[in-house]
C-alpha cells in the first residue's frame, strides 16, 4: 500500500506543477499589465487604434501614470483579425478534416493506411514557418494574380466577397494557410476514432439497408462528434495562436478592420511579434505592458472558445438523438 | 443416454407436435462454400428454413454457423477478402445472383447481432433509423406509429414510452437488446436473423428475448444462432448442428435433441465436446 500512496502523492505532485504554472502565467500577466489594464479600460477592447505615441517627447501624467503623449492602445481590429482568420480555418478545416479521416479509415486498404496516415501526420509536424515561407513565396502570388481576380469578378454579388481583392496578403490568405495547418490535427484524431469505433454499430446500420455511404454520414460519423469537436477545439487553440505564418501573410494591417475578404489583417498573436521592437522604445514602458495586456486577452479567448465548445458538447449529450 | 436439463426443456416448452403440413421455404441453400481469404469456412452447406419457424444453429464456437447466418444477408460482403460459391434463395431469390442487390436484401432480412449494438441517438432515432434510410414512413406521424408499433411488437413499449427522445444507451442491456429487436423490426423484414442475441444478458432478460421470438414466429421466420443449448430446445422447431464449417445434421428440434442420428452431434450434445 505504502507504493501506491508514494506514487499517488507523486502524481498528484506533478499534477498540481502543471496546473500551477497555468495559473502562475496568468497571474504573471495580470500583475504585469496591470497598469495598462487600468489606463486603457475598456477601450482597450472597443477602439481601434494602436499608437505608441510620440516616442521623442518627453512622457507626460496621465491617472498617476506615465505616458508618452499621444499614446492609445486599442486592439479592437487584432480581436476581429484574430477571430475572422481562425473561423475561416476552422470552418474549412473541420470538413475537410473529416472527410479526409473517413477516407483514410474507409477508403484506404488497411495495409496502405499506415503509410498514407504517416505522411498526413507529417504535415502536422511541418513547423509554421516553413507553412508562412511557402505562402509567401507560392501561395500569396497564386491567389493574388488568379484566384481573387477571379473571385471578386465572379463572386462578387456575394457580401465580403467584393471590392479590391489586394495583393494576395490577408483574411483568406492567412485562413487558408492556418486551414492546411490545421487539417492534419483533425484528421489524425477522427481517423483513430473511426478505426477505433465499435465495429457494430457500422454493421447495425448495414444490416438495416444502408449503404456504405449513409452508414459513415449518418452512424459513424456522428459517433465520433466527441471527438470532432475535441480536435476542433484544438485546432481553434492552434488557430488563435499561431504567430509566424500569419505573420507572414497576412498583410500586418495596423488600425484597419477588414472591409471584406481579401483585406489585409493582423492577428493577436502576430502583433505581439511584430510590436515588440518597437513597444521597448517606450521609455514609460506602458507599450510592452500594453501587449502583455494582447496577450491576457488572447488567453481570455482561447479559454472563452474551449469553454463554448465544451458546453455545446454538454448540451448536445444531454439530448442525444435530436441532432442525428 | 443421460438425462439432460435441456431435454425436459423440449417437453416443457413443446408438448404439442410438430405442425403436419411442411411450410414454405423462407431461406434455402445449396451447397455454400466460404472462405476468408485461401482459407475456407463453410464447406457445402445445403439448408433450409421453413417459414414462420425457428431454425436453430447450434455447434462449437468457430464451426461457422455465424458466419453462415451472415452469408443470408450478404453481411459478409462487407469484409474485405471473402468469397462465396453456391446458391442461396431467400423467398426463392438467388441472393448472390449478378445484379442482385444485398441493400434490397438487408431490408428483407433483418440482422440483431450478439452485442447490443443501438447507435448513439435517441430510442425514437434509433427505431426510425430503417425507416429514414430506406425513404419508408416519410410522414412523422406514420414515422411515429412505426416506431410505437416496433416498440409494441419488441414489448418494450410500456417501458420507454415516456422517454422515447432519451438517449438509448440510457436502457439496460436487455433493453437495449430489444430495442435493437424493435429497430430491426421497424422496416418490416420478413426474416430475422439473431446472432446470439441473448449471449450477454442475464437469465430475466434471456427469458424475455425467447418469449419474444416465439411471438414474432407467428409473423416471421426467425434463424438463431446460439450456444446455449437449452434455448435451442426452448424455442425452435428445428435444429442444425454445425462441426468444423460443416453441417452435421438438421431435424426437428425435439427430434435432433432426444435421438441425434449423428454420433458427432450426440457427442457434442452430452457435452463431450465443444
Amino acid at each position: 500500500m505504502f507504493k501506491l500512496v508514494t506514487f499517488r502523492r507523486f502524481t498528484a505532485v506533478l499534477g498540481g506543477v502543471v496546473a500551477a504554472v497555468l495559473v502562475a502565467v496568468v497571474v504573471f500577466f495580470v500583475i504585469y499589465a496591470w497598469p495598462a489594464i487600468r489606463l486603457n479600460g475598456w477601450h482597450f477592447f472597443t477602439s481601434n487604434t494602436w499608437n505608441l505615441g510620440n516616442l521623442y517627447a518627453n512622457p507626460i501624467e496621465r491617472n498617476g501614470r506615465m505616458i508618452l503623449p499621444g499614446a492609445h492602445y486599442g486592439i479592437l481590429f487584432l480581436i476581429a483579425g484574430t477571430l475572422l482568420s481562425t473561423l475561416i480555418a476552422v470552418v474549412l478545416a473541420v470538413p475537410i478534416g473529416a472527410m479526409a479521416a473517413v477516407f483514410l479509415a474507409e477508403c484506404v486498404p488497411s495495409q496502405l493506411r499506415t503509410a498514407v496516415s504517416f505522411f498526413v501526420e507529417l504535415l502536422a509536424a511541418i513547423p509554421s514557418v516553413v507553412f508562412g515561407l511557402w505562402g509567401y513565396v507560392v501561395v500569396i502570388p497564386f491567389l493574388g494574380h488568379h484566384v481573387y481576380p477571379w473571385m471578386t469578378a465572379h463572386l462578387g454579388f456575394l457580401p465580403f466577397l467584393s471590392g479590391a481583392p489586394g495583393s494576395g496578403y490577408g483574411l483568406l490568405t492567412a485562413g487558408l494557410v492556418l486551414a492546411l495547418m490545421i487539417v492534419p490535427l483533425i484528421t489524425a484524431t477522427v481517423r483513430d476514432a473511426l478505426v477505433s469505433q465499435y465495429r457494430g454499430l457500422r454493421d447495425a446500420a448495414l444490416a438495416l439497408g444502408a449503404t456504405r455511404f449513409e452508414t459513415l454520414w449518418t452512424v459513424q460519423l456522428p459517433a465520433t462528434r466527441r471527438v470532432l469537436v475535441g480536435s476542433g477545439i484544438l485546432a481553434t487553440g492552434r488557430a488563435l495562436g499561431e504567430t509566424m505564418a500569419v505573420l507572414m501573410i497576412s498583410g500586418n494591417a495596423l488600425n484597419y478592420l477588414p472591409r471584406n475578404i481579401y483585406s489585409p489583417i493582423s492577428t493577436m498573436a502576430s502583433f505581439i511579434v511584430s510590436q515588440l521592437d518597437s513597444a521597448l522604445q517606450d521609455p514609460t514602458g506602458l507599450a510592452v505592458r500594453s501587449l502583455g495586456e494582447v496577450a491576457l486577452a488572447l488567453l481570455l479567448i482561447a479559454v472563452v472558445v474551449n469553454g463554448a465548445a465544451r458546453l455545446l458538447l454538454y448540451y448536445q449529450d444531454r439530448t442525444t438523438g435530436t441532432t442525428s | 443416454m443421460p438425462d439432460l436439463d435441456f431435454r425436459a426443456a423440449v417437453t416443457r416448452a413443446r408438448p404439442a407436435a410438430q405442425p403436419a403440413a411442411e411450410p414454405a421455404e423462407a431461406v434455402a441453400t445449396r451447397e455454400v462454400n466460404f472462405y476468408y481469404g485461401s482459407r475456407q469456412v463453410l464447406f457445402d452447406i445445403t439448408l433450409t428454413a421453413p417459414e414462420r419457424e425457428i431454425l436453430a444453429l447450434i455447434g462449437p464456437s468457430g464451426c461457422g454457423k455465424s458466419t453462415f447466418l451472415r452469408t443470408l444477408n450478404r453481411m459478409n460482403d462487407t469484409i474485405p477478402n471473402t468469397r462465396l460459391t453456391g446458391v442461396v434463395r431467400v423467398e426463392g431469390e438467388d441472393i448472390y445472383a449478378p445484379g442482385a442487390d444485398p441493400i434490397a436484401l438487408r431490408r428483407r432480412v433483418g440482422l440483431i447481432f450478439q452485442r447490443s449494438n443501438p447507435f448513439p441517438f435517441s430510442i425514437r432515432d434509433n427505431v426510425a433509423y430503417g425507416l429514414k434510410v430506406n425513404g419508408l414512413a416519410k410522414r412523422k406521424a406514420d414515422r411515429d406509429a412505426a416506431v410505437e408499433r416496433s416498440l409494441q411488437l419488441a414489448g418494450l413499449w410500456d417501458e420507454v414510452k415516456d422517454r422515447l427522445d432519451t438517449p438509448a444507451h440510457a436502457l439496460s442491456g436487455g433493453q437495449q437488446q430489444r430495442l435493437c429487436i424493435a429497430r430491426a423490426l421497424a422496416i418490416e423484414p420478413r426474416i430475422l436473423l439473431m446472432d446470439e442475441p441473448a449471449s450477454a444478458l442475464d437469465p430475466i432478460a434471456t427469458s424475455r428475448i425467447e418469449e419474444l421470438a416465439l411471438e414474432l414466429k407467428t409473423r416471421y421466420t426467425i434463424i438463431i444462432v446460439t450456444h446455449n443449448l437449452q434455448q435451442a430446445a426452448r424455442i425452435s422447431d428445428r435444429t442444425a448442428f454445425f462441426l468444423s464449417g460443416r453441417l452435421v445434421e438438421t431435424a426437428p428440434t425435439q427430434q435432433l435433441f432426444t435421438n441425434p442420428g449423428r454420433k458427432e452431434t450426440e457427442d457434442y450434445l452430452t457435452g463431450r465436446f465443444g
